[in-house]
């Protein structure tokens, strides 16, 4: 790690302050990517501004047909939350997947969307349930947030606040993890939503993506049968050691077709 | 002969509450002051010339007091490793042994070797300073398959190893295999690979070097299995004579082989200890230890196994490829000797021809890894044993029951040469098909199809050879002091193996006197010099210290037999022992073993050495594919092993345990991945290295069958290795197993869910 200044921000506003002030600062919430980038000496921020306490970010409420929750909060509140497992039980679910133990008591939902890690779980959900990203500036749909690998719809200076999840009708998320990293190799939210069905996928490619297909399927009968042999352009799929972009667009449609059983009653 | 009943232990192990709640003391928990840290520059390629190494920026950045190269290295004739393939080759060939400057002087051969080492007042700015020295390279092709590094045309590593080939070997009788081969009924063909794994122990590497000028010695904190042999490598390493080096070692966080060799890294903090006249501190990192900390296995093996008529083996031949990466291993002999030994593992087959390659490649040196070739020779035969068996149609463990060395031929002299002392393996297996009830699999199942899951079966039934050592004998010191109290000074050392429990035990046993009298004392500093011994490794450490454990205890209560006959006013004939008290067979009068130390300190140092003991065992593994994913999961793992007389239950089912978990590990997901063409590591960190899990492994069955050993003794036979050398073919077997009805013929380890999956498609598109 390169020497740097960390400063604990007592508020949103001072921490933004810091952001406009110090082009190559960085926020620290959980810490769960940054600190280990960070170790390798592959970021070197100037200033690390640790946003991790502050009550501005913390919340999670359901009100008007939303769920709201805040940056701030963690994996593990938002796994053990009785008010997401009442609101979006798959929501609980997908944030008691994420990591490890150590992950989710430190992780935060608003650093994992602002890492956006092609592999992480939450962008999944928040595109799967067209949920808008309320930052210290404006509020930003899904579609438009999500921008491939690691790349958001965030300026230079703006602080995610909070996430806005309007309430499906029911939705599931079912994952397989990376045998190495635990992440998700591919990991696919499904949602039965006001404005239709949407599949969320992620793991599988350079960043979250809808898969229309299924959806359009889906929107027809919405059954596992329904995604057999539907097509799934594996092309712009990963492909690495550990599984090529054919055995991943399998996952896909594997974990698609599980996270269908599991709101059908079965597992 | 065994001793009797070990009465005087604990049921779990004594060191567990210390080393799970944060009280070890472990390398990198010690500072000394005027300490100095290091940083080691290493190269981020796997093949090049070395063109020129300028330090001068790096010298000016604050707080740096040294930066040492290739160059300091050569001037003070760090350069040549002790290498262990002293055995000879084929046609008397010897080993050709590269040399290796403790840093990289003229080329470097893999991604990760060291090239500098930067020492400042603190790692940061050791760190920092080491991307201000620049080194020019001219890059060079570079060679990662050892099959690859031996092929015409091959990337050429180093000088004096022509073509690569650091050794070519032989054993066995090429006319009688080829012979009974041209009669065989049968033969099944099968090449196999056992994959390079990183060792990983959870204690990443921490050193410190201190160099007294006076003395002009070095006193180095390690974590090591033992300090004897590392120090006889790193004196041959160094030159510096072994008198000279001084070594503290506290708790040690896993060490499975790769905690025995002298590293480049120790030779290179001695250099620096001695330029700065401070002590040098270095802590790896856990993507260091990845990739510099030497790796385990990497063998490719062609077999081949001749049956009769009736599925009696009758000829094995054996083509080993063995990388042993860019440079050899001070520790790398047993990893190839190791599969000799006990080539045909438990069963007789009376012709048996092998040949080894051993290549060198643009990779981390390869060395010992728990079981160091046992369990790569059990996954080859094994793997033909039940792939014959598949091809037969047969029952895997009835082929096996056929094959079987009888009880009655043991001693069992073996084609390889080497004698196994006793086992009874109609019994062992037996009694395993029973625990893992092979007769009810078919059931098992019919229910896991009816779930939609693929089911398979894996047996293994293996033997290996432990207890011998390299050391011309083991010494333990007991030092009796008044209070009655005994310490036990032994140069083998735990890395966590629990000879707090088991060697405290054998001398409570022996002496009849309570647990809780008896300390044990690993490698400390002031019998280093004075006593021998085997380092921990090779799972010889009960067999061998803990059985001079037993002697030295024997040997105590004879030397206070006669000074308390004098005591006692009676001929030494005349005074028993029992129970910590000697008495006379008339008076009743007695004299307590603290009283022999009441002016000072009783000491007795006792000796042994003892040849190997086989341990054998067999697993039986069943695991469930889902077709989906092609994830294969363990659904139950049943062991028998007999290990001989068990001192300790708890700490051997611990380390059965480890080593079942270990060897399922590296069948379903561990490899170390280089990249074919630039040599780059591709699974540097965690997030790409598969590390088997806790929930890996459901709870094991397990029982015990033990034949004693008369070797020392105690009975026992080695148990450290015993877990992967079963669980390596029995996963993968049963793997197989699952696979075979779809036509699916073999894989090579690691069978991950996509190798299993792709597989799986092909099976049914018919092109597998």
């Amino acid at each position: 790690m390169y020497a740097l200044n960390y400063v604990k921000a007592k508020s949103l506003k001072e921490a933004a302050a810091i952001l406009a002030k110090n082009p190559e600062a960085k926020l620290l919430a959980g810490g769960m990517t940054l600190i280990p980038t960070m170790k390798q000496r592959l970021a070197r921020p100037t200033h690390v501004v640790d946003i991790a306490g502050l009550s501005e970010l913390r919340g999670i409420v359901s009100k008007g047909g939303k769920l709201v929750i805040g940056a701030g909060t963690k994996h593990h509140d938002v796994a053990t939350s009785a008010v997401v497992r009442k609101a979006i039980p798959a929501l609980a679910g997908l944030a008691a997947e994420i990591g490890d133990p150590q992950v989710r008591n430190r992780g935060t939902i608003g650093g994992s969307l602002a890492n956006n890690d092609p592999a992480a779980d939450y962008p999944a959900a928040v595109l799967g349930l067209g949920a808008s990203v309320v930052t210290s500036k404006r509020s930003i749909a899904a579609e438009d947030y999500f921008q491939g690998l690691f790349a958001t719809a965030l300026d230079a200076g703006e602080v995610i606040v909070r996430v806005e999840f309007p309430l499906p009708k029911r939705a599931a998320y079912s994952k397989f993890h990376h045998p190495a990293s635990g992440y998700a190799m591919a990991g696919v939210f499904i949602a039965q939503t006001a404005g239709g069905v949407r599949v969320a996928v992620t793991g599988a490619g350079p960043g979250v993506f809808r898969w229309t297909a299924a959806e359009a399927a889906l929107a027809k009968s919405f059954k596992p049968a329904a995604l057999e042999g539907l097509a799934l352009d594996a092309s712009g799929l990963n492909s690495d050691i550990h599984a090529d972009r054919d055995y991943r667009a399998n996952l896909v449609r594997v974990m698609a077709k599980r996270a269908l059983a599991k709101l059908s009653g079965r597992k | 002969m065994s001793a009797k009943a070990h009465n005087h232990g604990p049921v779990g192990r004594v060191e567990d509450k210390r080393l799970v709640t944060g009280g070890g003391t472990f390398a990198a928990d010690y500072n000394v002051p005027g300490q100095l840290h290091g940083y080691f520059l290493r190269s981020d390629r796997a093949h090049a010339e070395i063109v020129a190494v300028n330090t001068e920026r790096a010298m000016k950045h604050a707080g740096v007091k040294a930066v040492i190269t290739g160059a300091d290295a050569v001037r003070a004739g760090y350069v040549k490793p002790m290498h262990t393939l002293t055995f000879p080759g084929k046609g008397g060939m010897q080993t050709r042994a590269p040399e290796r400057p403790v840093l990289a002087h003229g080329g470097v051969h893999f991604v990760g070797e060291a090239v500098a080492l930067v020492v400042a007042e603190s790692a940061e700015a050791a760190q920092d300073a080491a991307e201000l020295v620049e080194i020019r390279y001219r890059d060079l092709p570079a060679v990662v398959a050892p099959e690859g590094a031996l092929a015409p045309g091959a990337p050429q590593l180093h000088g004096n190893v022509p073509g690569n080939l650091a050794l070519e070997a032989e054993v066995g009788d090429a006319a009688a295999v080829e012979a009974a081969f041209a009669r065989a009924a049968h033969v099944t063909r099968l090449k196999v690979e056992v994959t390079r794994v990183a060792p990983n122990p959870m204690e990443p590497r921490a050193y410190i070097a201190s160099y007294d000028a006076r003395a002009d010695s070095y006193t180095l904190h390690v974590c090591c299995q033992g300090i004897t042999t590392l120090r006889r490598h790193l004196s041959a390493y160094t030159g510096v004579p072994e008198e000279k080096l001084h070594f503290e070692v506290g708790d040690v966080g896993g060490g499975f082989g790769q905690r025995t060799p002298a590293y480049p890294e120790h030779g290179a903090l001695m250099l620096a200890a001695k330029q700065t006249g401070r002590p040098v501190r270095w802590v790896s990192t856990r993507s260091e230890g990845i990739a510099c900390d030497t790796h385990g296995r990497a063998n490719v093996i062609d077999g081949a196994l001749a049956l009769d008529r009736e599925g009696r083996f009758v000829a094995m031949r054996l083509d080993w490829v063995n990388d042993m990466g860019a440079y050899l291993s001070p520790a790398s002999m047993g990893h190839i000797r190791n599969t000799t030994t006990c080539m045909t593992g438990v069963y007789r087959i009376p012709a048996l021809y092998a040949t080894y390659r051993v290549a060198l490649t643009n990779t981390n040196p390869v060395s010992s890894y728990r079981g160091a070739g046992r369990p790569d020779i059990a996954y080859t035969v094994e793997r033909l044993v039940s792939q014959a068996a598949t091809e037969l149609k047969m029952d895997a463990a009835e082929l096996r029951r056929r094959n079987l060395i009888p009880p009655e031929a043991f001693p069992y002299k073996t084609p390889t040469g080497s004698t196994y002392e006793n086992a009874d393996l109609p019994g062992l297996l037996e009694k395993a098909l029973k625990l893992a009830d092979w007769k009810g699999y078919a059931k098992r199942r019919a229910q896991t199809e009816k779930a939609g899951k693929l089911r398979g079966i894996g047996i293994a039934t293996v033997i290996e050879n432990t207890g011998a050592g390299q050391a011309a004998k083991d010494e333990v010191e007991l030092e009796l002091d008044a209070a009655g109290n005994i310490t036990v000074y032994t140069m083998s050392k735990s890395q966590g193996h629990g000879h707090e429990t088991t060697f405290a035990t054998i001398v409570a046993d022996a002496l009849g006197v309570p647990f809780e009298r008896v300390r044990l004392k690993q490698c400390t500093p002031e019998r280093q010099h004075r006593l021998q011994g085997n380092h921990t490794g090779g799972s010889r450490s009960t067999v061998g210290a803990g059985s001079v454990c037993h002697l030295a205890a024997q040997k105590l209560i004879e030397h206070g037999r006669a000074a308390a006959a004098l005591e006692l006013a009676v001929e030494p004939s005349q005074v028993e022992y029992a129970d910590g008290v000697y008495r006379t067979k008339e008076s009743k009068r007695t004299l307590k073993l603290g009283d022999l130390a009441r002016s000072k300190p009783v000491s007795v140092i006792a000796e042994g050495k003892f040849g190997s003991t086989f341990p054998n065992g067999c697993h039986i593994a069943e695991v469930e594919i889902d077709p989906g994913t092609g994830a294969a999961e363990i659904a139950s793992y049943a062991a028998v092993d007999d290990i001989g007389t068990v001192i300790n239950h708890a700490v051997v089912e611990g380390q059965l345990h480890g080593g079942v978990a270990m060897g399922a590990g590296q069948v379903l997901g561990e490899k170390v991945v280089y990249d074919p063409g630039s040599g780059q590591l591709l699974t540097g960190s965690f997030m790409d290295y598969y590390m088997p899990r806790a929930g890996l492994v459901p709870a094991i069955r397990g029982a015990e069958h033990a034949t004693p050993s008369s070797v020392s003794p105690l009975g026992v036979k080695g148990v450290g290795e015993s877990g992967c050398t079963g669980s390596l073919p029995a996963v993968a077997n049963a793997v197989m197993d699952a696979l075979a009805p779809l036509g699916v013929g073999h894989l090579d380890m690691p069978l991950t869910p996509s190798k299993v999956w792709h597989a799986m498609q092909d099976a049914r598109k018919g092109r597998h």
